[in-house]
C-alpha cells in the first residue's frame, strides 16, 4: 500500500529555479513544499551576477529560450513576484582587437536573426558611453535586457507564494521511490509523500544521479564599496566574455570582464570560469587581471575600494545545455539543473514550464521543440533513472 | 612556487616575539604592520615628536623586546597592510610599498578588536571605541578635547580613564555594567600584576574625583546642540549626563582576520588574534609560536606549548568573572529601530523582518548584514545572538577576501609591481 500525497508537489532546492517553479505552481492552486538542503539561495543564485541577458547566449535554442524568458521575467516584474528584483537597463558590450570585433558582429547577427525584444540601438566608436576610458575600439548599446540578483528573485518568489509554499530547511533529499500515484522523498530524518517531484538542485543532482554529466564552473566575483548609482547606466561587458561562453574551453584573448552597476551604488565585477566546484578558491593574480582591464574600461572605479571577493559555483552540463524534463523511467519526476551561467536568465520560463508539466498541462506552444532539446533521456542509454 | 621569508602580520608583541624566535631557529622573516611604527595596541608609539605616556614597567618591556629585534636584523615594514593570503599562497600586502609576496609560512599576530554592543545612538559622531581613545592619547601624549564618558565593561575603561587623569583631563564618568568591587575573592586571586596595575588606576580616578557608576548601562546615547547626552540606568534608577565625547567598549574578541583557511603554506595565529588574553600572553605565546612554527619548518620536534598561556587563561577567566554582567541580555530589549549594521545601517527592525531562524544566507543576502566594508566584524556577533543562534559565532557564513577594504588603485599598483618581475 503507497500512502496518499502529503502534497501535490515537491521540489528539491531552493534556488532561482525551484523558488520560480513553487511560485507558479502556488498560482495554479497546488500544495507545494519546497526543500532545501540548507536555505532559499544557498548556492548558485546567491552568489551570481544576474543579468538577463540575450545576448550572452549561444545561438539557436538557447538565445530563444532566453528570449522568452525575458519576456515573461518582465511581464512577472510588472507588480508581480518579481517587482523588486528586476530592473530594466541598457546593456553596453565592448571590444578591443580583431576577434572580439568579431564576436560583437556576431552577436548584433544572432539578435537580428531572432528578431527581439533585445535589439541593438547603436553600435559605434568609444563615444557611445560619456566615461569610458581607453582599451575599447568598439561599443554595441542594446536596449531590451535587464538585471535581477539571484536572491533577490528567490526572495521575490518566496514571499510573493507566502504560506502557499510549505518551506523545509534544513533538509536534503537523499533518494526517492517512484509509484503509479507518487513519489516517497528520503529526506533523512523523515519521508515526504508527494504526488510529483521536482528536482532543481543545481549541482546537488549530481549527487543524486551520477550518471549525469554535471560539472562545477567556478567564477570570481568582486564587490566595491558604494558611491554614486547610475553614472554607468548598465551593464559593461567585454566581448571576450561572448566568445568565453561560446567557444567552450579555449581561453578568451582578453580578460571576459562584466563590469555591473548595482542598485545599491556599488560596482559588481566578474568573472572567470575555472573547472573546480570549491566556493572557497580564489586567487589575486585571477582579480588583478579582471580588475585592470575593468578599471582601463571604466576609469571611476579607480576611486572605489574593494569589500569583498568571493566564488559562485555553476552547474554545467558536459554538453553545454541544461537538463530540463521528466525522467525516462518515471514520468513523476522532473529535473531542472545545469543552468551554469544562464539560471537566473531562464528562471522564469523553466519554473512556469516546470509548473504546467506537473499540472499535466503540457509545455507552452511553440517551446516543445526547444525544451526537448533539454530532456535528460539525452544521457540514457542504459542508464536507470528511477530510484535514485 | 614558495619563497624563503616566513611572513609576519603585526609588529604587536605576539609578531615581534615570534619574529625573535623563528630567526634565532634560523628563519629569514619579514614583518609588516598597518601603522606608522611598531608596537602594537599595547605598545603604541607616540607620533614623532610626542613623548611616550607609557608606564616605566611597559617601556622597559618594549625597550628590551626591541633591542632583541634590532640585534636579530628584523626587517619590520610599516604603513604596509595585509590585503590577504589566496588559495595559491600568494599575499597581496598594500599600502608604502604595493605588491605580491609568496612566503613559505604566514604568522597572523594582528592583535584583537573592541566590541561594542548596539545601543540607541552608538552611531553618532562623537562616539567611538575606548580603545580608539587610548590609541589617540597613545600617539598624540594629550587627551582630546571636551567632556568624555567612559562606558561599557571591563578593565580597560579604569585603564583608559587613569590615563586621561594623567594627562589632565578626568573623564566625567566611567559607567560599568558589571560590578568588579563586588568580587574581592575572585580578585585576590588574580597574578599580582594585575591588582597592583588596578590599585594604581584606582588611586588616581579617586584623586581626580572620577564618578565610576557600576552594574550601570547606557541605555541611549542622543545629540543636541549643546553635545551628547548618555542615558543611564541603574536598577530601576536612571540618570543623564552631558558629555562631547563617549567611549564605547564591551570587551575584546580576536582580530582573527577572517579569511578562508585555505593557504596552501603553514599559517598560524598568535597572540591576541588567536585567543586575547592581553599582553602578557600575547609575548609569550608569540615567541612560543614562533618556536613551534620554526621547529615545523624545519621538521624538528615542537617544544611544548607555553605555561604562561595556561596562568594568564586562568587570570582572564577570573576577570570575566569579576566583570560579568547581564548587558547582552539587554539586546532583546533594543528598540526596534537600533542600528545593527553600521556600514549599511541595518536595524533589528531589518533583523526581525526576516522572520524567524533565517539561515545565515538569509541574514547576509536579504537582511544585508555583514555585506559592508567590514564583512560583519562589528556586527556578526551581535545579528547572530539577535537570530537565535546559540555559540559564540563571531561572522555571518563563510569568511571572504580580502582581510581589509583594498583601493582598486593599491590593488593595480601591486600588480604593477609584478611587471619586470623575473619569471
Ligand atoms: C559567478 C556567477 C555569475 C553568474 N551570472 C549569471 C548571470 O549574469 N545571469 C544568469 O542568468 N545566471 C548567472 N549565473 C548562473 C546562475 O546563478 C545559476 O544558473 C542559477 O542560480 C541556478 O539556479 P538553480 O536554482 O538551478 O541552482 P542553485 O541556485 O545552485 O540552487 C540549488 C539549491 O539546491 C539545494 N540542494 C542541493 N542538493 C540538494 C538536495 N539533495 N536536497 C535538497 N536541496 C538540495 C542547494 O542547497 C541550493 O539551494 C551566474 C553564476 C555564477 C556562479
Amino acid at each position: 500500500m503507497t500512502p496518499s500525497p502529503d502534497i501535490d508537489v515537491a521540489i528539491a532546492g531552493a534556488g532561482v529555479i525551484g523558488a520560480s517553479t513553487a511560485w507558479h505552481l502556488a498560482q495554479a492552486g497546488l500544495r507545494v513544499a519546497i526543500i532545501d538542503a540548507e536555505g532559499p539561495a544557498a548556492a548558485a543564485s546567491g552568489a551570481s551576477d544576474g543579468a538577463v541577458s540575450v545576448a550572452s547566449k549561444k545561438p539557436g535554442v538557447m538565445a530563444r529560450l532566453a528570449s522568452a524568458s525575458l519576456a515573461h521575467t518582465a511581464t512577472l516584474a510588472k507588480g508581480g513576484p518579481l517587482s523588486r528584483a528586476f530592473r530594466r537597463r541598457p546593456s553596453f558590450l565592448f571590444g578591443q582587437g580583431p576577434e572580439e570585433a568579431a564576436a560583437l558582429d556576431a552577436l548584433a547577427a544572432k539578435l537580428a536573426q531572432i528578431g527581439g525584444p533585445v535589439s541593438v540601438e547603436n553600435d559605434g566608436g568609444a563615444a557611445l558611453l560619456p566615461g569610458c576610458g581607453m582599451g575599447v575600439d568598439r561599443i554595441v548599446r542594446l536596449m531590451g535586457e535587464g538585471h535581477m540578483p539571484g536572491h533577490k528573485a528567490v526572495h521575490g518568489y518566496l514571499a510573493s507564494a507566502g504560506d502557499r509554499v510549505q518551506r523545509i530547511w534544513p533538509a536534503r533529499l537523499k533518494g526517492h521511490e517512484a509509484d503509479a500515484t507518487g513519489v516517497t522523498l528520503d529526506l533523512g530524518m523523515s519521508q515526504l509523500r508527494a504526488g510529483f517531484l521536482i528536482v532543481a538542485a543545481g549541482l546537488g543532482a549530481g549527487e543524486l544521479w551520477p550518471q549525469l554529466p554535471l560539472i562545477p564552473r567556478a567564477g570570481q566575483l568582486i564587490v566595491t564599496d558604494s558611491g554614486p548609482a547610475g553614472v554607468l547606466p548598465g551593464a559593461l561587458t567585454a566581448a571576450a566574455y561572448l566568445l568565453a561562453k561560446t567557444r567552450d574551453g579555449a581561453p578568451p584573448p582578453r580578460p571576459p570582464v562584466v563590469i555591473d552597476p548595482l542598485s545599491t551604488g556599488q560596482y559588481l565585477v566578474g568573472s572567470t570560469r575555472e573547472a573546480h566546484g570549491d566556493p572557497r578558491l580564489n586567487d589575486f593574480a585571477t582579480i588583478a587581471a579582471l580588475m585592470e582591464r575593468a578599471a582601463a574600461v571604466w576609469p571611476p572605479l579607480l576611486g572605489r575600494r574593494i569589500i569583498r571577493i568571493f566564488t559562485g559555483v555553476r552547474a554545467a552540463v558536459a554538453d553545454g545545455l541544461p537538463v530540463f524534463g521528466t525522467l525516462p523511467d518515471s514520468p513523476r519526476v522532473l529535473l531542472a539543473t545545469g543552468f551554469e551561467g544562464d539560471g537566473i536568465c531562464l528562471s522564469a520560463l523553466i519554473g512556469r514550464e516546470a509548473a504546467r508539466i506537473a499540472c499535466g498541462d503540457g509545455v507552452t506552444a511553440g517551446l516543445e521543440a526547444d525544451l526537448a532539446a533539454l530532456s535528460p533521456t539525452r544521457f540514457t542509454k542504459h542508464a536507470r533513472w528511477g530510484a535514485a | 612556487m614558495t619563497g624563503q621569508v616566513v611572513l609576519v602580520v603585526g609588529a604587536g608583541l605576539a609578531g615581534l616575539g615570534a619574529a625573535v624566535e623563528l630567526v634565532r631557529a634560523g628563519q629569514r622573516v619579514t614583518v609588516v604592520d598597518q601603522t606608522q611604527a611598531a608596537g602594537g595596541a599595547i605598545h603604541r608609539q607616540p607620533l614623532p615628536g610626542r613623548p611616550s605616556i607609557a608606564r616605566t614597567a611597559e617601556h622597559r618591556r618594549w625597550q628590551s623586546l626591541m633591542a632583541e629585534v634590532r640585534a636579530a636584523g628584523i626587517e619590520i615594514r610599516t604603513e604596509t597592510r595585509f590585503g590577504g593570503i589566496d588559495s595559491t599562497g600568494e599575499v597581496l600586502l598594500t599600502g608604502a610599498a604595493p605588491g605580491f609576496l609568496r612566503p613559505k609560512a604566514l604568522v597572523l599576530a594582528t592583535g584583537a578588536r573592541e566590541a561594542v554592543q548596539p545601543r540607541p545612538g552608538w552611531t553618532l559622531p562623537g562616539v567611538m571605541t575606548v580603545g580608539a581613545i587610548q590609541t589617540y592619547l597613545k600617539t598624540q601624549a594629550a587627551p582630546p578635547l571636551g567632556r568624555i564618558a567612559l562606558a561599557g565593561s571591563g578593565p580597560l575603561l579604569l585603564a583608559a580613564a587613569a590615563q586621561l587623569c594623567a594627562l589632565g583631563r578626568p573623564p566625567v564618568a566611567v559607567i560599568e555594567a558589571g560590578r568588579p568591587f563586588a568580587h574581592p575573592l575572585a580578585a585576590l586571586r588574580l597574578p599580582p600584576g594585575y591588582l597592583a596595575e588596578a590599585a594604581a588606576y584606582m588611586r588616581r580616578l579617586v584623586v581626580a574625583r572620577v564618578l565610576i557608576l557600576t552594574a550601570s548601562h547606557v541605555t541611549r546615547i542622543s545629540e543636541d546642540a549643546a553635545g551628547l547626552t548618555v542615558e543611564i540606568e541603574r536598577g530601576a534608577r536612571r540618570r543623564r549626563l552631558a558629555c562631547d565625547l563617549v567611549g564605547l567598549h564591551d570587551g575584546i574578541r580576536p582580530n582573527d582576520a577572517g579569511l578562508p583557511d585555505i593557504a596552501p603554506i603553514p599559517v598560524v595565529r598568535l597572540g591576541d588574534c588567536r585567543e586575547a588574553l592581553g599582553a602578557r600572553a600575547a609575548l609569550a605565546d608569540g615567541r612560543n609560536g614562533g618556536r613551534r612554527l620554526a621547529a615545523q619548518l624545519s621538521g624538528t620536534l615542537a617544544p611544548a606549548l607555553s605555561q604562561e598561556l595556561q596562568r594568564q587563561r586562568r587570570a582572564q577567566g577570573l576577570l570575566a568573572r569579576i566583570y560579568a554582567n547581564d548587558g547582552a541580555d539587554r539586546l532583546a530589549t533594543l528598540p526596534g529601530d537600533t542600528v545593527l549594521c553600521r556600514c549599511e545601517m541595518r536595524t533589528l527592525d531589518d533583523l526581525r523582518a526576516l522572520g524567524p531562524a533565517p539561515t545565515d544566507r538569509m541574514l547576509r543576502l536579504d537582511g544585508r548584514f555583514s555585506m559592508g566594508p567590514c564583512q560583519g566584524r562589528f556586527c556578526a556577533e551581535w545579528v547572530q545572538r539577535l537570530a537565535g543562534r546559540s555559540g559564540p559565532a563571531r561572522r555571518i557564513g563563510a569568511a571572504r577576501y580580502p582581510a581589509a577594504p583594498i583601493t582598486v588603485a593599491d590593488l593595480l599598483a601591486a600588480q604593477k609591481s609584478r611587471e619586470g618581475e623575473s619569471p
